[in-house]
């Protein structure tokens, strides 16, 4: 899969540092770390007034919207950074169930990759309501096969109506638009669900991360309408699952950064036994391999969103950064509080909050070991192809 | 073509290269020049793809000589050196394109020639006199000389400012050096060692210390090989008995060598290897040997052979982002995170391929060997050499995130009072 030679990925301009630093100052300003606590703690699913700014003034929904769409025409790399940001204080709410998982199979299905681009399916209704800011979206996909496709129990009949169960959706009670992957008649494909549509019942869960709701979603004969071309069905939500995949990264990347310096201050400033705690290379050295995870998932998240959407390359990049990000940010997030101690411990401190985003981002897509088995059937091509060496 | 000795005319014209040349530019030039110089069974054998023909024709005494004096004269073995010394002036991601370029004909210097090439060149480039470089640079560049470090002491490991070899200036200028020096590469070939020896044993440890250009043939320098945990002796501990050394041997000032050190010891990026990528690696050749033997069978050796696929494919895209990222500057504590992370992977890699040939972690046939043993018995050579995973730790830690530095009581004592350790 890999060319002798490649462009060099990682190559930074000043339009992505102008796009961070722009992002980190809003979110400093309007959605630190205190306020997703706040929110959390107050049930609040998010803040709708900066969730309208977003759209508006800052135009975070649709970055990576095609122009035809309402959206900037920014890039996958453009998208990871803003999520990468929002991880780093734990921004919840819509936008990555909406922007991160739901979107990326509107466009799929749009635009497989096949110059097959649709252009007046459903999709093209829904993606300019999600890049103004006035629609959000869920994904509802029960598990995900080794082949990277959906596994579902849910069936549509030849009308289009869904029966089944989809046990645990990201944001699922309040979006108004959820993106089902459903057993249609020509195998699991996308189907489109409106917010108050008959015969949907939405049950509220209670959540691991608390910056995120979740709800239990049930369709009896409910009315949906088909994403895209049905025989294509899987290979779409494949597709877009990849992209998801690298999103995820980017912001379990943010997290363990965050969760990292919050550690390394910590460290710098508490003193024990006369002496500061970073001085002890018990403490020094479980930090310096945070620190090296830290680096090692953002190369796997970039070098992820650096490649083609779509091609070999980057389906197999995003399962290494899925597995990679999501078993580093795991244990970040536990070291993190195994170094702040007893005050780590406590519902106060945010170290918990970080620990809970790592263990649900970790199995928002599919674990990390089933990450690596999606790797296997290109990884074997090749072995066969190059035979075994002596 | 005939040999030439150093110091003699060039055997070929410098080749010319702008320092902000692409890369297709820079592959044209070399494959040009390649296509012009390299001999034609050498091109005949790279393109069968006889990679023991081209070995064979490399270690030839008379024509893998004579290849490297011409390939140091164009300047290619050479790239980022400046060319008033004979190099192109690239900077170092330029350079890379050059050396990789190389590699691809198998045309690119010795990896035994890194210590000369590498750290001798850019120690000497940076600290010598214009005598050192005008006697050293030459033979380096055309690899007519051959480099060994004697840095390292028994009792001077992770804490190599703690050596205690000293040289002691006598009432003629010279230099009377006596100590042990330990974990030297091929210091019995070596024509010249790198040593730093105790010059001043009552400022503290790292104001004491100079630095020298040792010629290996001196009396007195007794190099003997030093059989590691793997039962081969790849390095030497080398014995110096009153060595007489000239002051004009001395780099950089006296009692400053430590700071000559540290340019030896930072030469990671010259644009003297390649530029990274990813691509196959260790893990993909023992998942090939796991399907091959139906280890792959087994789900939890999978498993583990996919993480160790993983790490080790983010550890090369690692590598790749701090190659953009840095430039041209100076290679920085982000160094000791690579190679913490290889560390690690190695050691995993080393135990599955004994993992994937059980039989192999007991016993073989002594007439094939076992690669799967020889790599479990190498693999701790990464966690130690060059740092140990301890002191990379303690790197990241201090120079990455801030923390306080460990402390070292006796950092700031004179050299003579401190304990012995």
């Amino acid at each position: 899969m890999y060319a002798e030679q490649r462009e060099p990925e990682f190559g930074w301009t000043d339009e992505h540092r102008g796009l961070r630093e722009t992002v980190r100052r809003v979110l400093a300003d309007r959605a630190p770390v205190a306020r997703a606590r706040e929110l959390a703690e107050a049930g609040e699913r998010h803040d709708p007034a900066l969730w309208s700014e977003l759209a508006g003034q800052v135009g975070l929904q649709g970055l990576a919207l095609p122009e035809r769409y309402g959206g900037y025409g920014g890039t996958l790399l453009d998208l990871a950074i803003v999520v990468e940001e929002m991880g780093r204080v734990l921004h919840g709410g819509p936008f990555l169930p909406t922007v991160g998982l739901a979107a990326p199979v509107l466009l799929a299905a749009e635009d497989p990759g096949d110059g097959n681009a649709d252009g007046n399916g459903p999709a093209t209704e829904y993606l300019p309501r999600i890049a103004d800011g006035s629609l959000t979206a869920a994904l509802a996909v029960e598990a995900w096969d080794a082949a990277g496709g959906p596994v579902t129990s849910t069936t549509a009949d030849a009308s289009g109506r869904l029966t089944g169960t989809v046990p645990v959706v990201v944001d699922g009670g309040d979006a108004d638009l959820l993106v089902v992957a459903a057993q249609g008649p020509a195998g699991p494909a996308p189907y489109l669900v409106e917010a108050g549509a008959t015969g949907l019942t939405r049950t509220p869960l209670e959540t691991l991360d608390l910056t995120r709701r979740a709800a239990r979603i049930t369709f009896d004969g409910t009315p949906a309408r088909a994403l895209g071309d049905p025989a294509r069905g899987s290979a779409v939500l494949a597709r877009a699952r990849a992209v998801s995949s690298v999103l995820v990264s980017a912001e379990q990347v943010g997290g363990m950064t965050a969760a990292t310096e919050l550690t390394a201050e910590y460290a710098r400033t508490r003193r024990q036994f006369g002496r500061l705690i970073g001085s002890f290379q018990g403490v020094k050295h479980r930090l310096a391999d945070m620190a090296v995870r830290q680096e090692m998932a953002h190369s796997a998240a970039y070098f992820a969103a650096w490649q083609e959407p779509g091609t070999p390359e980057f389906v197999e990049a995003a399962a290494i950064a899925r597995s990679y990000c999501g078993d580093a940010f795991l244990q970040t997030g536990l070291d993190a509080i195994q170094l702040h101690g007893g005050i780590g411990f406590t519902w106060e401190h945010d170290a918990h909050l970080y620990l809970r985003r790592a263990r649900a981002d970790r199995a928002l897509l599919g674990s990390p070991q089933q990450a690596r088995a999606e790797l296997v059937p290109a990884l074997l091509s090749r072995v066969t192809i190059e035979g075994v060496p002596a | 073509m005939t040999v030439t000795q150093p110091g003699t005319e060039p055997v070929t014209e410098r080749v010319t290269l702008a320092a902000d040349a692409s890369d297709a530019e820079i592959i044209a030039t070399v494959e040009a020049w390649l296509r012009a110089h390299l001999p034609e069974d050498w091109q005949a054998a790279v393109a069968r793809g006889d990679l023991a023909a081209v070995e064979a024709i490399r270690e030839d005494p008379e024509r893998g000589p004579a290849w490297f004096d011409l390939l140091g004269d164009s300047g290619l073995a050479t790239p980022t050196w400046p060319a008033e010394h004979g190099g192109l002036g690239l900077p170092a991601d330029r350079g890379a394109v050059v050396t990789e370029t190389l590699a691809r004909y198998r045309a690119e210097r010795h990896n035994r020639d890194f210590v000369g090439l590498v750290l001798a060149g850019h120690t000497i480039l940076d600290w010598g006199s214009d005598e050192q470089k005008a006697e050293r640079l030459p033979a380096l560049r055309r690899g007519r000389e051959f480099w060994c470090q004697l840095f390292s002491e028994p009792g001077a490991g992770s804490d190599l400012a703690g050596l205690s070899t000293r040289a002691v200036q006598q009432a003629d200028g010279t230099w009377l050096v006596n100590g042990q020096k330990v974990w030297n590469s091929y210091a019995h070939l070596a024509d010249f060692g790198l040593l730093m020896a105790r010059t001043d044993p009552a400022a503290p440890k790292h104001r004491g210390i100079t630095y020298f250009l040792l010629d290996m043939r001196t009396p007195g320098v007794e190099p003997r090989p030093l059989k590691q945990m793997t039962g081969n002796a790849e390095f030497n501990e080398t014995f110096l008995t009153d060595v007489v050394v000239p002051d004009s041997a001395r780099i950089g000032p006296v009692n400053q060598g430590w700071s000559v050190a540290i340019t030896t010891l930072m030469q990671e990026r010259n644009g003297l290897s390649g530029r990274p990528a990813v691509g196959p690696g260790e893990a993909d050749a023992l998942i090939a040997r796991a399907v091959g033997n139906g280890a792959w069978e087994n789900p939890v050796l999978r498993d583990r052979l996919l993480e160790a696929y993983v790490e080790e494919k983010v550890l090369q895209m690692t590598t790749v982002r701090s190659f953009v990222a840095s430039g041209d500057a100076a290679p920085t504590a982000e160094g000791s995170i690579r190679k913490l992370a290889h560390s690690v992977l190695a050691e995993k890699l080393g135990v599955l391929g004994t993992d994937l040939e059980p039989d192999d972690a007991v016993a073989w046939d002594p007439a094939e060997g076992s690669e799967a043993a020889d790599r479990f018995l190498a693999m701790k050579t990464y966690s130690i050499a060059g740092g140990t995973s301890e002191i990379q730790r303690n790197i990241i830690a201090e120079r990455v995130l801030g923390l306080p530095k460990d402390p070292d009581p006796e950092r700031h004592l004179p050299f003579n009072e401190r304990g012995r350790g």
